[in-house]
């Protein structure tokens, strides 16, 4: 179990050479070894979707992934798209429309809004509420979430 | 300020990925900690072989409870305070003996969590299995397996209250009905499971505690209790919190097991819960079955009402154990209603699974469902409209408050205007003309009403045997102007760092952005309350409006006393300057600096019996009316909720915003526990949801949006606050199973239970008759 392999990542633009195990997820690395707290670990399962992050561009439910399988890959987190005193609109949204309570589901949301609205930029409420389905949200019942991202698309409730 | 929609707080940190949970406290040098579990719902531990998982490389310390009495760890109790609960004592880990899958056997300390995991697997328990009982039924039988020998039963404990004129109004009723209800088994399941991180701090002797969890200074108690450390050397810290719901709010086996591991250790341990653990061992609710009789006149009035509540408890090794919700169920069965003469029999039966304890609600969503069936199979079988029949039970509008038979103070306002108000908003008369309509067409659609009183800001006595009903708050104004307010409460998402600085605000005047609020750490107040119960609006609001006003008071009067060089009245900074800085010219009887602490309590429960007998345990009462439209598939047992209305009053609003996010939020979870989510065991015991693939809970397609009419009746606390957080979970089951009966009816399906999940309805549309039509269903 000691046996550690070096796997080079680029993290928010960053390049990254971490000696790991190779049963490290990739949310256990961006977490632990990197600080990026902002992945959470909702299930550990695959089902919640807090952990979310993206690998090179692509929404990845990164407890499902080890990271020996992101060599080479970027690594993008929460971190990169906004801080506390420079929010992202997407931020600015979910802030607006009450789209978080305890906020432990909301940055693999917005994250996931994000990307979505890349590839969709005019989405229909319907169309918002089926690219969210893979994040849980257990306190605000949705309705703040899809009002932001449906805000930020520019598109009326 | 009160009243306005102001944006949270909070909101910049949640967002942007920078909140600190439970799992985001790194100190160096810390261990990890995995739990091994029993696999078997009822064993006698014979005995357990740690040595392969303590010889493994990177592994700190493996314990057991043997392990834990030598270090001095004492056992916890269920403290209740009632009369007849059979006695109970449990150490941090199963000692001899198993009684449900999930509890906790041994713990190892490890450099990282994968080798923890990995010891964990080397540990050989060598047990002998038992016979299991799951289903309370079977555990009262006569020969079924004991869970607790020496209790020579599994009836934890028993309440009646069945006055004896209940029995002659029963008996004269012109009409009686009797029918049993089902309440079943669900999870809170807060998104970030239960964590603890417990540092020992050698150069003052103190045990730094972080915990996710809803009543941080109980908890300290508690922790000093088991690990035998006085109440001043533990500080507890419970930092941004991933979800509540009540699953975080008893003190668990986990929380002071950590804090222990840190103690035999000497160095900071963390623990966090896994998906798994969380939905097989931290805590479950609700499971409960009402066999109701029910006495009533033409009118559809009720005239007698009773309620034998049997209460699976699981295993009751939980502080202020699994009857605290039923007896919040007995105390409620007639929310806003005069029911006439009530009585209950209440049984708490211990089973071979998990503790049942809190979740949002608190034993009044069983109350309520089992009020609102009554009262839609009245008007079924008198043929009146539900509406009509609630109107003739409700509360009348005065005197109030309203005492009722038990002694609670009910204190809100009309509430026949409130249901006025629901008929419009909901559009209950289209609604049942559109309902006309599809029912001609052969479509299934109905209609649930519910009205509900809620008791909020309780008092904890009555089911911990202490933690009375205050909270306690620190407010100072600081020399440049800034407002700094500390709370005994806890936010875990409810927005307490926005909603508590608009109460300050609105005192001293200032913006909301001028006051920083901070809760949940013991060491900045002697003691308080935490946030459960819908209590933190009407008891920190309380407490803060209480302080913040001394102190503007004060600064008042300083004012008044100032030289200024303008005609202009001094400013807020300058005051606080002046009372922090230039004592020498304040008046000479006033206190230098601006800092105000009080505990405050409203005043009106009443834990134990007063001379009359009577009983209150809350501050003050909501009001809540709901209505819902639905449509069920006979082919698949789908419901689609197809409209929503809920009318609120909780007094005064803090922040609209905030309370419709309290009841859209509630109301997934309520539409949740009736359509998609249940815990489920085998015969055996064996747990069978223990991932979120089959424990399911609603998605974003799943919840329809739920349309929120705010009223305002103030209340008499501090303020004008009555509570909100839990009002749409109590309400919800009910008026949706109201509306899937009503959308039932016309196939004779009766709706007696909360699983209405598709699969369930879609056997009972089955069994009662239906035929899907193939070709339909081919066509589509």
């Amino acid at each position: 179990m000691s046996q550690t392999v070096n796997v080079k990542l680029n993290v928010n633009g960053a390049a990254a050479e971490i000696e790991l195990e190779p049963r490290e997820t990739l949310l256990d690395v961006v977490r632990e070894r990197l600080g990026l707290t902002g992945a959470h670990a909702g299930c550990e399962q695959g089902s919640c979707g807090a952990c979310t992050v993206l690998v090179d561009g692509e929404l990845t439910r990164s407890c499902l992934i080890f990271a020996v399988q992101c060599e080479d890959k970027a690594i993008t987190t929460i971190e990169h798209f906004g801080s506390p005193g420079a929010l992202h609109p997407m931020m600015e949204a979910f802030r607006r429309h009450h789209g978080l309570q305890c906020g432990f589901c909301t940055p693999a949301m917005v994250l996931t809004a994000i990307a979505f609205l890349e590839e969709s930029p005019h989405p229909t409420e319907s169309e918002v509420r089926s690219a969210l389905a893979g994040n849980l949200c257990r306190c605000t019942g949705y309705a703040g979430i899809v009002d932001a991202v449906l805000d930020v698309a520019g598109v009326a409730e | 300020m009160i009243g306005e929609r102001t944006e949270r707080r909070e909101d910049a940190r949640l967002t942007s990925g920078r909140g600190r949970y439970l799992a985001d406290h790194d100190v160096p040098g810390l261990a990890h900690v995995a739990i091994l579990r029993s696999t078997s719902a009822h064993a006698v531990i014979r005995g357990i072989d740690v040595s392969g998982a303590t010889a493994l490389p990177g592994v700190i310390a493996v314990v057991t409870q043997a392990d834990l009495d030598r270090a001095g760890a004492r056992p916890m109790t269920h403290r209740l305070p009632l009369l007849g609960v059979l006695p109970l004592e449990w150490g941090l880990l199963a000692r001899d003996r198993a009684r449900f899958v999930g509890e906790p056997i041994a713990a190892v300390v490890a450099a990282t969590r994968s080798i923890a995991e990995d010891a964990m697997e080397l540990i050989v328990i060598d047990e002998e299995q038992l016979p299991a009982v799951v289903d309370p039924f079977v555990a009262l039988a006569p020969g079924a397996p004991l869970l607790y020998s020496e209790w020579g039963t599994n009836e934890f404990f028993r309440m009646t209250s069945l006055p004896p004129v209940l029995g002659d109004v029963l008996a004269t009723a012109p009409y009686v009905k009797q029918f049993r209800l089902t309440d079943h088994r669900i999870a809170a399941l807060p998104l970030e499971g239960h964590g603890v991180q417990a540092a020992p701090d050698p150069a003052t002797g103190t045990l730094h505690v972080y915990a996710s969890n809803q009543q941080p200074h109980q908890l300290r108690t508690v922790i000093a209790e088991t690990c035998g450390l006085d109440e001043q050397s533990v500080r507890v810290v419970a930092p941004d919190m991933g979800g509540g719901f009540g699953n975080k709010q008893h003190f668990t086996r986990e929380e002071c097991l950590t804090a222990m591991l840190a103690l035999i250790t000497g160095r900071p341990v963390r623990w966090i819960q896994d998906r798994t653990e969380g939905l097989i061992s931290s805590i479950h609710s609700r499971e409960q079955v009402h066999d109701v009789t029910v006495g009533y006149d033409d009118s559809g009035k009720v005239l007698a009402y009773r309620v034998d509540v049997t209460a699976n408890v699981g295993n009751p090794i939980l502080y202020f154990s699994g009857i605290g919700p039923a007896i919040v169920t007995v105390g409620a069965l007639e929310g806003g209603y005069d029911f006439g003469v009530v009585g209950f029999d209440l049984r708490c039966v211990a089973t071979n699974t998990c503790p049942i304890g809190a979740y949002r609600g608190f034993g009044q969503p069983q109350a309520h469902f089992s009020s609102e069936r009554t009262l839609d199979a009245i008007a079924v079988d008198l043929g009146l409209d539900p509406i009509d029949v609630r109107r003739r039970n409700l509360l009348p509008d005065g005197p109030r408050p309203w005492i009722t038979g038990g002694g609670a103070r009910i204190d809100v306002g009309p509430l026949g205007p409130h249901l006025d108000a629901l008929v419009t908003e909901f559009g209950y008369g289209r609604w049942r003309d559109l309902q006309s309509e599809a029912r001609a067409d052969g479509r299934l659609v109905g209609i649930g009403v519910s009205a509900l009183v809620q008791g909020t800001a309780p008092t904890q006595y009555g089911v911990a045997g202490r933690f009375g009903s205050y909270e306690s708050a620190a407010v100072a104004v600081l020399p440049d102007g800034r407002v700094t307010v500390a709370v005994g409460t806890k936010s875990q998402g409810q927005g307490h760092e926005t909603t508590l600085a608009q109460v300050a605000a609105d005192v001293f005047g200032v913006g909301v952005d001028r006051v920083t609020v901070t809760d949940g750490d013991t060491a900045q107040l002697p003691y308080g309350m935490g946030t459960w119960g819908s209590r933190t609006a009407v008891m920190a609001g309380g407490a803060v409006l209480r302080a913040a006003t001394q102190l503007r008071e004060k600064m008042d009067r300083i004012a008044a006393g100032m030289q200024t060089a303008s005609a202009e009245p001094p400013t807020f900074s300058e005051i606080a300057e002046e009372a922090w800085w230039q004592t020498h010219r304040l008046p000479a009887d006033e206190e230098p600096g601006l800092q105000q602490t009080v505990v405050y309590t409203p005043g009106n429960t009443m834990p134990v019996p007063d001379e009359h007998g009577h009983m209150n345990f809350d501050e003050t009462f909501a009001a809540h009316m709901t209505a819902v439209a639905v449509e069920v598939d006979p082919e698949t047992g789908d419901v689609r909720v197809l409209d929503a209305v809920l009318v609120s009053d909780c007094g005064v609003v803090i922040n609209p915003m905030v309370v419709e996010g309290q009841h859209q939020g509630g109301f997934a979870q309520g539409l949740g526990a009736v359509l998609f989510e249940e815990v489920r065991y085998d015969d055996d015991g064996q747990p069978l949801t223990s991932t979120l693939v089959d424990y399911t809970i609603p998605e974003a397609p799943d919840v329809p949006r739920l349309r929120v009419v705010q009223r305002e009746t103030p209340s008499a606390v501090a303020g004008g606050f009555r509570g909100v957080g839990e009002a749409s979970i109590i309400a919800t089951p009910a008026v949706i199973a109201g509306a899937v009966a009503d959308a039932l009816a016309p196939l004779g399906v009766e709706i007696t239970s909360t699983r209405l999940h598709a699969h369930y309805l879609r056997r009972a549309i089955r069994a009662a008759g239906y035929t899907p039509d193939a070709s339909a269903f081919a066509s589509r």
